[in-house]
């Protein structure tokens, strides 16, 4: 078996003058919106801000998890770095390339350094081909010589712990977590920099999940590649990434390295939806206090003014509805968009109290 | 939990689907009780039967389904029953709170009607008394303005909502159990915690007994008393929640829990478990985990192996399970 993680021989070159140090992709003001529209002239009556205003970087071979609740634009943020949606505004730039500039033809150049792994593994596989053939296209797309690319999909199956003769089999031969495989290793074919997770186990079983974030982590060290992981279980996602966005509503609230985000949460819709997770551990459960937050998320299509999480923020004071809160940082990797951050070692719980007001807490 | 009657005693419970030139064992020799007041969590992976033993509680089975053993539910023989009688208790002594509320509910009458009707089709009440009696569940279950929102349509309503409004339907009646398919599954981590505290509230209010049904091991932890686990149609391990999670005698049971992320601590590697589960129209003759375990010998391979009581309500399905060490508890240190 040849080295698959040896072979490069398609990449879009955009990452030649990349200087040590410096981030593999520089997301700025990054903007999506979808247009609602009604009536017999399909006039547009309004849009959905999926993604407002988001500003990132991706760093060679790191980790950056993205976790919200549904509804709050992670899945468009990934879609939109592929230019899979096209954004509405803000630039993406892969090394010193303006990705959202690229032609069509230099796009499909950037994808093989730029891939996506798809939630569904039910529906991110054409049911119609055979196994070699999906995992085999992106190479035959970019003109790697047929044999060469036979080859190299038995090596990539075999990789992601798949046998080389199940290539010839169908999708709805495989199980989901064998399908997800399936998915990776079609990923990987192009000898990618940057792949996109979009909830890639929320679909298994939790025996399942477990192999699948195993393999990420393996196949991320042998290809040396960064991942952008969207997930909402906040347990997965501190298990796979080195830091961390939390996303509400269109934009990132609180973004830092993953123990700072889960051991001093300055935001205080990172600590409501820490504290709501359920940990499978009846003690640590018994002593927990669960912040329950009001009402549920609102709809993108009509967000609230100032900062989008006032409506549900039990600190909320007057400024918070006037004005938008800038995502700024407050210590060295740790930025938040809050006016009234909670400080290292401050729970929502007592800041609320202090405030005189009464927060929902569960706890037995 | 002896001493009491049992609400719900079931016993060598099995659910065969008979397709064309097929059958698939979903269920297999269940047995197990619910004591009045007792939340009960039935945990396993898709496929695992733990929806399917639910569905048979309730009689509410596809045709080509064959039930057999003995279901016992306040005195009453529930596999016995007319259809008659079984609507009888059906919503009314037994409530079930669905995965997915959008499907669960009908589109074209308003929430408040649809718990009305719930409501009239058990107890001899007027419609606005039933009406009432509606909207006062719906501020039960934290549905806000409940007066307005009870004459409005479930597509008006949020997930979250939605799922408060389904939990209100159920114990319209009072049941003495509520069976709670994957209540949460479809709902954000947030909302999530809202509806767990609604379920623990109506729990408390009402002693109606829970049979949380869930693939969620950390929603086990935080709101059940006993717990039962499944794997390929069959029970591996039951007992209190502390058997289950600190003093378990099941390699799956234990690989289970190994495998899920913590949310609080660093691990290098997560523990998975190797191999997919077993196909259930061609289960293997030995222990359906035995090809997935660390710890299976030539037995398991040959030979199914029995529920085995270790004391008290603890039991395993394990050939080893007496060799498998347990956690020494430390008190107050976790």
């Amino acid at each position: 078996m040849t080295d698959v993680a040896d072979v490069s021989p398609y990449e879009s070159h955009a990452l030649d003058d990349l200087s040590a140090g410096e981030p593999l992709l520089k997301v700025r003001n990054l903007v999506k919106e979808f247009p609602i529209r009604a009536g017999v002239f399909r006039r547009q009556v309004g849009s959905v801000k999926a993604v407002s205003d988001v500003s990132f970087d991706l760093f060679p071979q790191e980790t950056l998890g993205i976790v919200g609740e549904s509804g709050c634009g992670k899945s468009t943020l990934g879609r939109s770095l592929l230019r899979l949606v096209e954004p509405t505004a803000g630039t993406v730039e892969f090394g010193v390339e303006d990705v959202t500039a690229a032609s069509k033809k230099r796009m499909r150049e950037l994808r093989s350094d730029l891939q996506m792994v798809f939630q569904d593994p039910y529906a991110s596989l054409n049911p119609r081909l055979p196994i070699r053939d999906i995992v085999g296209e992106p190479m035959v797309i970019h003109g790697v010589p047929r044999k060469e690319a036979k080859q190299r999909v038995g090596d990539l199956l075999a990789r992601v712990g798949l046998l080389p003769e199940h290539g010839n089999r169908y999708p709805h031969e495989f199980s989901g977590g064998q399908r997800q495989r399936i998915g990776i290793a079609r990923s990987l074919a192009l000898r990618p920099k940057v792949i996109v997770l979009d909830e890639p186990v929320s679909a298994l079983d939790v025996s399942i999940q477990a192999q699948v974030l195993n393999l990420l982590d393996e196949i991320q060290d042998e290809f040396e590649l960064s991942f952008m992981f969207i997930a909402h279980d906040l347990s997965v996602v501190r298990h796979t990434s080195d830091r961390i966005a939390v996303m509400y509503l269109g934009r990132i609230a609180e973004l830092a390295d993953r123990h700072t985000l889960y051991d001093e949460p300055a935001h205080p819709y990172t600590q409501s939806l820490l504290s709501a997770v359920p940990v499978a551990d009846p003690r640590r459960e018994r002593s927990r206090q669960r912040i329950i937050l009001q009402g549920d998320v609102p709809s993108p299509a009509k967000p609230p003014s100032g900062c989008r999480f006032h409506p549900r923020c039990p600190i909320a004071q007057e400024k918070c509805v006037t004005e938008v809160p800038e995502l700024r940082e407050i210590a060295v990797g740790h930025q938040v968009a809050c006016h009234f951050d909670l400080k290292p070692g401050e729970t929502l719980i007592r800041r609320t109290e202090e405030l005189g007001r009464t927060v929902d807490i569960a706890g037995r | 939990m002896s001493g009491a009657a049992p609400l719900l005693r079931a016993e060598d419970l099995s659910v065969t689907f008979h397709a064309k030139d097929s059958q698939v064992r979903a269920v297999t020799d269940v047995s197990f009780e619910i004591s009045p007041g007792e939340v009960l969590a039935v945990v396993g992976e898709s496929g695992s039967g733990k929806s399917v033993t639910a569905l048979a509680l309730m009689r509410l089975h596809p045709r080509n389904t064959e039930i057999t053993g003995d279901v016992e539910f306040d005195g009453m023989d529930v596999l016995a029953m007319s259809e008659s009688e079984m609507r009888a208790i059906r919503g009314r002594d037994i409530a079930m709170i669905f995965q997915d509320p959008m499907t669960a509910m009908n589109p074209v009458f308003t929430v408040g009607d649809q718990i009305v009707e719930a409501i009239r089709l058990h107890n001899a009440v007027s419609s606005k008394e039933a009406w009432t009696r509606a909207v006062d569940l719906l501020q039960l279950v934290g549905v806000p303005e409940p007066q307005q929102r009870a004459a409005q349509y479930p597509h008006e309503y949020s997930g979250g909502m939605r799922q408060r409004a389904m939990i209100a339907m159920a114990i319209s009646n009072d049941p003495k159990l509520l069976i709670a398919d994957e209540p949460t599954t479809a709902l954000d981590v947030t909302v999530q915690a809202q509806v767990m505290e609604v379920l623990h509230d109506v729990k408390e209010a009402t002693g109606s007994a829970i049979m949380l049904i869930t693939h969620d091991l950390g929603l086990v932890a935080g709101s059940a008393d006993r717990v039962q686990v499944m794997y390929a149609s069959r029970l591996m391990e039951t007992g209190s929640i502390d058997d289950i999670f600190y003093r378990s005698q099941n390699p799956y049971t234990k690989a289970l829990l190994e495998s899920i992320p913590d949310l609080e601590e660093d691990q290098e590697t997560l523990a998975a478990i190797p191999g997919n589960p077993p196909s259930l129209t061609r289960p293997p003759r030995g222990c359906a985990f035995g090809p997935r375990c660390s710890m299976a010998i030539e037995r398991c391979v040959e030979k199914q192996p029995e529920l085995l009581t270790l004391g008290g309500t603890h039991a395993s399905r394990c050939h080893r399970a007496s060799e498998i060490e347990v956690e020494v508890e430390l008190e107050g240190a976790s």
